[in-house]
């Protein structure tokens, strides 16, 4: 593995680690409080690790060769096109009353996972095997 | 685009993991540049030739465009 990858993983999983924690624990706390300056402090703290865990994707691809950036931006380019239909489609078939609204902190908390979903899927799928030659 | 990256490669005993490391790229980039799967940027071009002590057109050549 090179160089790039060993630090985006050191980067990478402690702070998803902490975010799991964190979310769990504000999970737990929000039952717990009322205040709404507290809940408001308490159900953002999970995005404090998901900064970190921004900051090592970003950090690499830009460590990563030119193929490797171009893939990854193509990957993403798909997931963005696929996620953005997908929610324009939902809010379609919403408008037209065909299906019953999830609650609207539903819908928005998934649209992250939905678009990194997206992304490993177009990498693996479409992306790599056009870049991928016969083996050595 | 075609190249003679292969050739120049094995006739020095290198594996692409090999030429990977001395050009600070992936294999797969190595391998891609090899297959014809990837075009490689003007920078990469001119490291490639300077590892290999050769001019970017005795190692890179255009083929048939689409």
């Amino acid at each position: 593995m090179r160089a790039v990858h060993q630090r985006y993983h050191r980067e990478f999983f402690p702070a998803m680690g902490a975010y799991v924690v964190l979310m769990l624990g504000s999970v737990w706390l929000l039952k717990r409080i009322d205040a709404t300056w507290l809940r408001a402090i308490v159900t953002l703290l999970p995005v404090l690790p998901l900064l970190l865990v921004m900051r090592a994707i970003v950090r690499v691809v830009l460590g990563q060769d030119e193929l490797e950036r171009r893939i990854d931006l193509e990957a993403i380019a798909i997931s963005a096109a696929v996620t953005g239909t997908g929610y324009f489609a939902y809010g379609l078939l919403l408008n037209a009353k065909v299906i019953a609204p999830l609650d609207g902190a539903t819908v928005a908390i998934w649209v992250w996972p939905i678009l990194m979903f997206c992304y490993g899927l177009a990498k693996l799928l479409f992306v790599e095997p056009r870049y991928r030659g016969e083996a050595e | 685009m075609n190249n003679r990256l292969r050739e120049l490669r094995v006739e020095r005993a290198w594996s692409q993991a090999d030429l990977a490391g001395q050009l600070d790229v992936s294999r797969q980039t190595v391998n891609a540049i090899e297959t014809g799967k990837y075009d490689p940027s003007l920078p990469l071009a001119f490291r490639i030739a300077k590892l290999f002590q050769l001019s970017i057109e005795s190692i890179f050549e255009p083929g048939i465009e689409g």
